[in-house]
């Protein structure tokens, strides 16, 4: 190991006082255009420009930094610690609406219909409601959209599992070319990765609108329709976000960068794929299948 | 049938956090332990994928639908 | 005996004097207000966090003296109900997610480096960021007050269908701020367990590190499983409330609860959140000014690593009376029975340590001991809110707020204030006046059981909390109650006055060891310590002779 005296600790910086300003710009302006202020639409959008300007900023500093060898060894653990502990904040994010999940399929739509000790729940609130999931009929549909189907596990969302196993399989191609140095087999495993992505997403995207306009499946759609859209969306930005990563590395991946022993940033946005496609699995399972 | 699922993903999950667990200690040096636990993973769900399409061919499970 | 003594004085020295020597190799301090803009430096942003801290607990405090004047007598007194209720729900949020954790992180962020024998935290950049994103965060929850419709009303807890359907507008921008404050504390966690887990001195093992670096290390993790869910919990809220899902509406196969099951899944770990690092800092204090090491350091680690392990499946203990099935009752019950165990063995061992010790009673250890005995009480009242069948005549009574107020007043708060007296002189190499420091001590001290302690029997009697107005058998408890607040909000006017007094006027103090028998790698760096530390990493028999916990035989 490199002494530690090298460990690089940076020269002040204005990226994050810049990420500070958009994300505040962005979420307040959110918050306002959701009650139908313009000015409010504007300050988002303006947001999410600095933001995006000040990530790319930030991390092309940081990839600069990299390539020209001012990070030690030990600075390069202190990112892969950090890349960790974030994928694991993310695992709990998710946790959140698998649980919601969970908890609406096991436990409060039966009681809902008067399982366990809500007997009386049953009787009082909604004689007429049935258990059953998928939920259609929700108790009280006044305020919601009821749906005529759901989406069948065996069109797009099957075709979808298949799309992303097989880019987990060339992105693990990409990965074995690069620790072997072969150069053209992970920018082709980068870009066949790159390609089922977006293959991915525009399937998503044509559910999406399946469901919407044939199957009146909808956010509104009670329970079933909140957690089907919201794992799935929640799911899909990730997705987005990956292939955005993905196309990054590719670009750096073109351009030289990464050593078959040194190449962090490869390794962090390969495993995040990973994870993204196993939550899928996660999705196709729970959610489509069971 | 649930059971055998789950242990598919037991395993699934397993590599995956050995994969990170191997990314966060093995830095420099060229270590291929991240890489492999990455190929056992994506192995291991694509025999998921296929044994999910066999048991609905052989009518053991059937997809969430509208009864 | 003699060698090492002088083998280790020597190195101290060494680290002394390269700083003396080496000035010329570092950039000091940038100048102007953009200094603290674009700062990287792990002691720049301890100080800005602190400031952040005590500047939202002035505000957080004035919003409960309105709390407690509108309580000083029965019957509508000054301010609307609507408004009332915006004073609990946003004195709860500020003092929890505004003054308390950000005091917390920046101790974590002066102290850890030092303490580990650091440069610097890990990941600096983001440290910046961290701290950054608060006083945003902190502006959008405080401007929900001005909006049309009022500000949040429903409790800290912000329980649905209050926080859903019948919120006022301004809901979204608390959503968004929380969704901020979250994302600062996760990327302030991963920071601190980067800089733990590949910062120390390569000569210290974890067994070898210091009892606050070690709860702050479990706290970090804490903070990396809870912050997500509760983002999960106001996306949720968020979806409901703008874009018709039913995460939260039995009408659509939802349920309310569920938005308890997922805010208490988040809100217990929470709350060892807050009082894990206290535990720490009160772990240095007592074997300092007992003069004795910290009695079963490795029992003290254990301990806190199975508090935070169980706080992630007892949650259920504030939802008794939401409906539970017995069964459910039953298992959170005893399993938040069960963490008094662990929390027992952190009291005795405190008590222990000073047992025999040759106490002293600076400042900082009367605020020590004072943590000790009153977090005791508190939990002691959570033992009692703990038991299923009493808790049915407890909940969501002022006997909860007087619970909670002990462990996070007397608990947390006081463990800050204790820690601020006890590494302020390493801080800025100034003494703060004794004298005026123990004269607010006793004024805090007795002013803050007046202020707390009748609520116990205010809850015991049924009086509710949240509530403006009450009957009038409980006039007389709150009205020594409000006097105590009175006299507690001003005691923080001396507080602020003593703090300000020493960083300029303080007398100066030149050893590095500022107290005499102080313990830690942050003795061994001169006083104040210097913009860098630490570029050299510290020897192993440094390490184990600055041990607080590990006695070797004859170093000092």
């Amino acid at each position: 190991m490199q002494s530690r005296l090298d460990y690089f600790v940076p020269e002040g910086s204005y990226w994050p006082i810049l990420g500070s300003v958009g994300m505040a710009a962005m979420l307040g302006g959110f918050a306002s255009s959701l009650h139908g202020n313009t000015a409010g639409t504007v300050s988002m959008i303006l947001g999410f420009g600095i933001i995006i300007f000040m990530v790319f900023g930030w991390i092309g500093q940081v990839i600069n930094e990299s390539e020209t060898g001012t990070y030690n060894l030990q600075v390069d653990k202190s990112f892969r610690i950090g890349m960790g502990w974030f994928i694991f904040s993310e695992v709990m994010f998710f946790a959140a609406f698998f649980g919601a999940l969970f908890y609406a399929r096991t436990l409060s739509v039966p009681w809902l219909g008067g399982d366990g000790n809500n007997l009386y729940t049953g009787e009082v609130l909604w004689p007429e409601f049935k258990s059953v999931w998928p939920l259609i009929q929700m108790p009280d549909s006044t305020n919601f959209t009821v749906p005529k189907g759901i989406i069948e596990a065996w069109h797009i969302p099957a075709l979808n599992t298949l799309t992303l196993l097989t880019s987990g399989a060339t992105l693990t191609y990409a990965h074995w070319s690069l620790m072997n140095k072969n150069r053209i087999g992970l920018i082709g495993g980068l870009i066949a990765t790159i390609i089922l992505g977006v293959i991915f997403l525009g399937l998503q995207v044509a559910e999406y609108m399946e469901a919407y306009q044939h199957l009146d499946l909808k956010l509104t759609s009670g329970i079933y329709g909140s957690t089907f859209f919201m794992l799935t969306g929640f799911h899909g930005l990730h997705v987005t976000l990956g292939t955005i990563m993905l196309i990054v590395i590719l670009m750096r991946a073109i351009r030289g960068h990464f050593r078959e022993d040194r190449h962090f940033g490869f390794e962090a946005v390969a495993w995040y794929w990973h994870f993204v496609d196993v939550v899928w699995l996660g999705l196709f399972i729970v959610v489509y299948w069971l | 049938m649930n059971y055998i699922i789950l242990l598919f993903f037991i395993f699934i999950i397993y590599s995956l956090g050995s994969a990170l667990y191997y990314m966060m200690n093995d830095s420099g040096g060229g270590s291929k332990r991240m890489v492999k636990a990455l190929t056992i993973r994506v192995a291991v769900s694509i025999a998921l994928f296929v044994f999910v399409l066999f048991s609905f061919w052989m009518g053991w499970i059937k997809p969430a639908g509208v009864a | 005996m003699s060698t090492t003594t002088t083998d280790l004085q020597n190195e101290i020295d060494a680290i002394e004097g390269s700083h003396i020597s080496h000035n010329d190799h570092h950039h000091g301090p940038e100048k102007g207000l953009m200094r603290w803009v674009k700062t990287t430096n792990h002691k720049d942003i301890g100080t800005l966090y602190i400031w952040f801290a005590f500047t939202m607990l002035l505000i957080g405090g004035a919003m409960a003296m309105v709390i407690r004047a509108e309580l000083f007598q029965p019957g509508l007194q000054l301010v609307e109900p609507q408004f009332f209720n915006q004073m609990t729900t946003l004195h709860g949020l500020i003092m929890v997610f505004g003054a308390i954790m950000p005091a917390f992180v920046g101790l974590a962020n002066w102290q850890i480096p030092l303490m580990i024998g650091a440069k610097d935290m890990a990941l600096p950049r983001m440290n910046n960021w961290s701290f950054w994103i608060l006083p945003f965060a902190g502006a959008m929850l405080l401007s929900t007050m001005f909006m049309q419709g009022g500000g949040p009303a429903f409790g800290w807890t912000f329980y649905a269908p209050l926080s859903t359907t019948f919120a006022p507008a301004s809901t979204d921008y608390f959503i968004f701020a929380i969704h901020m404050l979250g994302f600062s504390s996760i990327m302030g966690a991963i920071n601190v367990i980067a800089t733990i887990m590949n910062m120390r001195a390569p000569d210290m093992k974890l067994m070898d590190m210091p009892l606050f670096v070690w709860t702050w290390f479990i706290t970090a993790f804490l903070l990396i499983a809870a912050m997500p869910v509760l983002a999960g919990a106001v996306t949720m809220m968020l979806t409901d409330r703008n874009f018709g899902t039913s995460f939260f509406d039995a009408a659509g196969g939802g349920d309310p609860v569920l938005f308890q099951h997922i805010f208490w899944f988040f809100g217990h770990p929470e709350v060892y959140i807050m009082i894990l690092p206290a535990f720490g800092i009160v772990s240095q204090i007592i074997p300092t000014f007992a003069r004795k090491p910290l009695f079963g350091y490795s029992s003290m680690v254990y301990a806190t690593a199975s508090i935070a392990l169980l706080s992630f499946v007892v949650w259920g203990h504030h939802m008794f009376l939401a409906g539970m099935p017995i069964g459910g009752q039953l298992y959170f019950m005893y399993a938040t029975i069960l963490i008094s165990v662990p929390t027992g063995v952190k009291v005795f061992n405190w008590v222990t340590t000073m047992w025999r010790g040759s106490m002293s009673f600076e400042t900082p250890m009367l605020w020590a001991v004072a943590f000790v005995i009153l977090f005791t009480i508190g939990g002691f009242s959570g033992l009692m809110l703990g038991i299923a069948p009493a808790d049915i005549q407890y909940q969501d009574t002022y006997f909860v707020v007087a619970h909670f107020h002990y462990v996070l007043v007397t608990g947390a708060l006081f463990s800050i204030i204790a820690a601020v007296f006890y590494w302020l002189p390493k801080w800025c190499g100034r003494m703060y006046n004794e004298k005026l420091a123990k004269i607010h001590f006793w004024w805090a001290i007795i002013s803050v059981n007046v202020l707390f302690f009748p609520q116990h029997f205010l809850g015991l009697a049924g009086m509710p909390r949240r509530i403006p107005d009450y009957s009038l058998q409980f006039a007389d408890f709150n009205m020594i109650s409000s006097i105590g607040g009175f006299a507690f909000g001003a005691s923080f006017i001396l507080l602020t006055y003593i703090i300000v007094d020493c960083i300029r006027n303080g007398e100066p103090v030149k050893d590095a060891r500022v107290w005499e028998s102080a313990k830690g790698l942050e003795w061994t760096v001169p006083t104040p310590a210097p913009y860098h530390t630490f570029d050299k990493p510290p020897s192993k028999e440094l390490i184990l002779a600055e041990s607080s916990h590990i006695h070797v035989e004859g170093v000092h």
